[in-house]
């Protein structure tokens, strides 16, 4: 909220009541959690073993997240817009990365020695990678970019759309059914560190995405590229002004995002096996509050919030004794919490008012 | 030169791209004969809308050089993968597994052949060239109509602005309309209906939409307080003139519209992009069904049995059960507000949409209260002196009551203190509240209100399907809503109307389109908000905030330089 502008003491004073209650609420809803969990580890005493998969599962869960998290972040730094389609970004990449899959295995690529299908698996995540990348430039270029300078919900709508036009063309384009990763024998497996089973996908896909997060910061931090992200980021006029080309940046942006997201499709994929038209939508509203508790516009914050997200997850409906189907509630419940507490994030500095 | 050529190859490409995706996504096989026309058709439109700008720019020649261009790439391209898929078909390999809709009859449906023909590859050259002849002519006739349409807008300019006469046209259209559906066909109990049906119920639509256009053309004053009587007397008559089939889907647009009207308080007057709202469609719709068929929800008939109520029927009719629907759809909107209330925009459509989301989980997986997926059935009809209203036709007048109450009280607030303390905090909060406006009370206030409305409506629905179930409050429900509210004209009454006609009403005239309802909508809210994001029927001020300010800056800018 802006200091600048005068407000009248008398709803100053119930702008605190009213805040102080919503805050009074969300203790509530923490101590209740917290006396759930503490009954319900005292009523039903899980193995460590069970807690120590749990995490790792966790861990891998929210090095995809976080992968897409990103996409949601860069976007947002630069055109302080939720890019609502982005979830669906990934799925498209799901699915070109599918297509690259079914061909290495009619090739034999999958049968073959280890290095070839290493090899074959790279291919397929790049091809994911290429997909989204595609996906994530057309939008931009046809949902985005004509209403830059639109009131604020516009381009949101327009997102909505973009997102839903995604969706259902997948689905009517290639059918109900899910499209079947097959994952290759050499990675069905998996090996085990003391009594906890460890999968390679997920080895794989943690080890994958903190590389990939290693490349983005590397590009961002180290790059003229990334310093004009960074620039247009800042103050995207001065930033023209200074002789950035705006329009090149933030399809550049949405290149990195989408690439990034195009991979996580990928591990996606092999992760549940499946990918299918709304594959995309869950997780991408997941990854979205990933970003905002990280603090949105954030970069390490982003992979902060989805690593605490996954963890959250996988270990918060049996630390709470609920249902495995609630876990859905748990992210969103944690978003209105911590927007309560910290609107601007677990690492994010307070944002200017534009940005709220 | 070169830059001329290299626009019409990007058309042409652009165009392909379109075509191929309506070939993928089964089109022609769904129009099966007249598909080459339609494809055609599509192709003459998007020529001509992108050569538009230049048909002002360039003589017709270079203009129809570009089409020419266009159509050559397009169609060579289209030619070359629809040949692919014939070939890949005629040697018997299986695309559809891998591409849902790419089946012999889709693919014969570009050659004007018959299937079978497709299937065993027996096709001529000629067949080959027959899409993309088909394209090119399309083109074609896009670029001749830039050129025309451009020779007449320029004979025209300078011209008189709307005639008087047209103004009375708009007002007519819509009795003419309505008379059009009354010489059509006495009112015959058929459901699904034929052509004839569909066209009564096509020209209903176009009445009441038409009526909405009338009401704006009237002047201010007793003119237009003459013509909406004489609407709405019309509009009453509608229920009585129309079959079964064809009162079901107008009462299902008007409950919609009820919806609508509710979050048009929250999006268009508030502006707060609420995406969870059918949450309280959903809230209103179980109250409902908990109040009128106990017996179906297991905790409540066991509460029941236990302080020695009769189990087997409703606790309170449908009309006593209006108030604690609202009052209890009221305080979910209380209760799932108070938490977002310091939220904005972006931020709080996310997490309302978390919330439509849980209370959809929790219908789901609290299986004791609301009966899991297996949902509550045998929900009584609204009754009145012993006589059932329960059809079609009652249903309809219902909801056209509530319609006209909702959108009295609508009116109403939209012009009060609270109105415009919506308005002012849609247009600036932090300026809102340094002039005195109580955020959390207004806010408060928009969510009870529009969660209110929605409550209303859901308890129609649930009374209209008798039997609900988890699945009819998606999130489909919220973007449907969103989106005619949206199609409308945000912060519209006449906008709302016009919005669920159009979503809501079209596509079941569109029979056959159905899975291509949702690809269209979302086609739709992208193209509408980059052409006329104030919606159809804007409310005025909508319109000046989009458009007038921002227009005049740039004449204003352009005439000093």
């Amino acid at each position: 909220m802006s200091q600048s502008l005068v407000v009248a003491p008398s709803l100053q004073r119930r702008a605190q009541t009213t805040r102080w209650i919503a805050r009074a609420i969300a203790l509530l809803i923490c101590a209740l959690v917290i006396a759930r969990a503490v009954a319900v580890s005292l009523a039903e005493s899980y193995p460590l073993t069970f807690w120590a998969s749990q995490l790792v599962n966790g861990l891998v869960l929210g090095g995809v997240y976080a992968l897409v998290a990103l996409g949601y972040t860069l976007v947002y730094g630069i055109l302080l817009m939720i890019n609502f389609a982005h979830g669906e970004v990934m799925m498209v990449g799901g699915v070109a990365g599918f297509f690259a899959l079914q061909l290495a295995q009619a090739l034999g690529w999958m049968r073959g020695p280890a290095g070839l299908v290493a090899v074959a698996l790279l291919v397929v995540m790049g091809v994911g990678m290429i997909g989204a990348m595609l996906t994530g430039v057309t939008l931009e270029r046809i949902a985005y970019r004509p209403l830059r300078n639109a009131p604020r919900l516009v381009p949101l709508i327009s997102a909505i759309g973009a997102s839903l036009f995604l969706q259902y063309s997948v689905l009517l384009v290639f059918g109900v059914s899910p499209l079947v990763y097959q994952r290759p024998a050499l990675i069905s497996g998996g090996f085990r560190v003391g009594p906890v089973f460890i999968p390679y996908t997920g080895l794989i896909i943690f080890v994958t995405s903190l590389a990939l997060m290693g490349a983005l910061f590397v590009i961002v931090q180290r790059t003229r590229l990334g310093r004009a992200m960074r620039a247009v980021a800042a103050d995207r006029d001065t930033a023209a002004l200074m002789g950035v080309d705006v329009n090149q940046i933030i399809t550049f942006t949405f290149l990195l995002g989408s690439a990034l997201a195009g991979a996580a499709g990928v591990m996606l994929g092999f992760h549940n096996s499946v990918i299918k038209f709304n594959s995309g939508f869950i997780p991408g509203l997941k990854a979205f509050t990933a970003a905002v508790m990280g603090g949105i516009g954030n970069i390490p914050g982003a992979m902060v919030g989805a690593l605490v997200l996954g963890i959250a997850e996988s270990i918060g409906p049996s630390a709470l004794g609920i249902p495995a189907e609630y876990k859905d509630i748990i992210a969103f419940v944690l978003l209105v919490l911590v927007l309560i507490f910290r609107p601007q994030g677990l690492l994010g500095e307070a944002l200017a008012e534009k940005k709220v | 030169m070169t830059e001329r050529h290299s626009r019409g190859i990007r058309i042409g490409l652009i165009g392909f791209g379109g075509l191929a995706y309506l070939t993928l996504i089964g089109l022609p096989g769904r129009l099966e004969a007249s598909a080459p026309i339609v494809m055609a058709v599509v192709a003459a439109i998007g020529v001509g809308l992108a050569l538009r700008s230049d048909a002002q720019r360039h003589p017709p020649a270079v203009v129809l050089r570009q089409a020419l261009i266009a159509g050559v790439i397009g169609g060579t391209f289209i030619a070359i993968l629809v040949g692919v898929f014939a070939a890949l078909l005629g040697s018997g390999v299986r695309i559809q597994p891998v591409l849902d809709k790419i089946t012999p009859p889709n693919v014969a449906a570009w050659y004007g052949r018959p299937t079978p023909a497709v299937a065993r590859g027996q096709l001529a050259a000629f067949d080959f060239l027959r899409p993309a002849l088909v394209v090119l002519l399309g083109s074609l006739a896009g670029g001749a109509v830039a050129v025309v349409a451009h020779r007449a807008v320029a004979a025209r300019s300078g011209g008189a602005r709307v005639p008087a006469q047209t103004r009375w046209i708009v007002i007519a259209l819509p009795f003419v309309l309505l008379l059009a559906v009354i010489v059509l066909g006495q009112p015959a109990v058929t459901i699904g209906g034929s052509n004839k049906g569909t066209l009564r119920l096509l020209l209903a639509m176009l009445a009441v939409a038409a009526g909405l256009f009338a009401v704006r053309a009237a002047r201010l004053g007793r003119e237009r307080r003459v013509i909406s009587v004489a609407l709405l007397a019309g509009l009453v008559t509608l229920p009585f003139l129309l079959d079964q089939f064809q009162n079901a889907v107008m009462g299902i647009v008007f409950i919609f519209v009820m919806m609508g009207l509710g979050l048009n308080i929250v999006v268009g007057y508030a502006g707060l992009l609420d995406l969870g709202y059918v949450a309280f469609f959903a809230i209103g719709a179980y109250a409902y069904a908990f109040l009128s068929a106990p017996f179906s929800s297991p905790w409540f008939s066991q509460q029941l049995s236990a302080l020695g109520l009769p189990a087997d029927q409703p606790l309170l009719s449908f009309w006593q059960s209006i108030p604690i629907v609202m009052i209890l759809a009221a305080v979910g909107g209380i209760l799932l507000g108070t938490p977002v209330l310091r939220l904005r925009g972006d931020y709080l459509a996310i997490v309302t949409l978390g919330f439509g989301e849980i209370i959809r989980l929790f219908m789901l997986n609290l299986a004791d209260l609301t009966n899991g997926p297996r949902g509550l059935l045998n929900l009584a009809p609204p009754t009145l002196f012993g006589y059932n209203l329960g059809n079609p036709r009652d249903i309809f007048i219902l909801a056209l009551l509530g319609t006209a109450a909702i959108a009295f009280v609508a009116f109403r607030l939209e012009r009060s203190r609270i109105g415009r303390a919506w308005v002012a905090i849609r247009e600036d909060e932090d300026a809102a509240q340094a002039m005195g406006v109580d955020l959390a009370r207004i806010k408060l206030m928009a969510f009870a209100i529009g969660a209110t409305f929605a409550g209303m409506a859901g308890q129609l629905y649930a009374a209209r399907q008798v039997n609900i179930f988890p699945d009819n409050f998606s999130l489909f429900v919220s973007i449907d809503a969103l989106a005619l509210i949206i199609v409308g004209g945000m912060g519209s009454i006449p906008g709302v109307v016009l919005g669920a006609i159009t979503l809501k009403g079209l596509p079941e005239v569109l029979r056959g389109v159905d899975e291509y309802r949702i690809v269209l909508f979302a086609a739709l809210l992208v193209v509408m908000m980059i052409a006329r994001p104030e919606g159809l029927l804007p409310s005025e001020r909508r319109r000046l905030e989009l458009h007038g300010e921002s227009d005049a800056t740039t004449e204003q800018i352009a005439e000093a330089a």
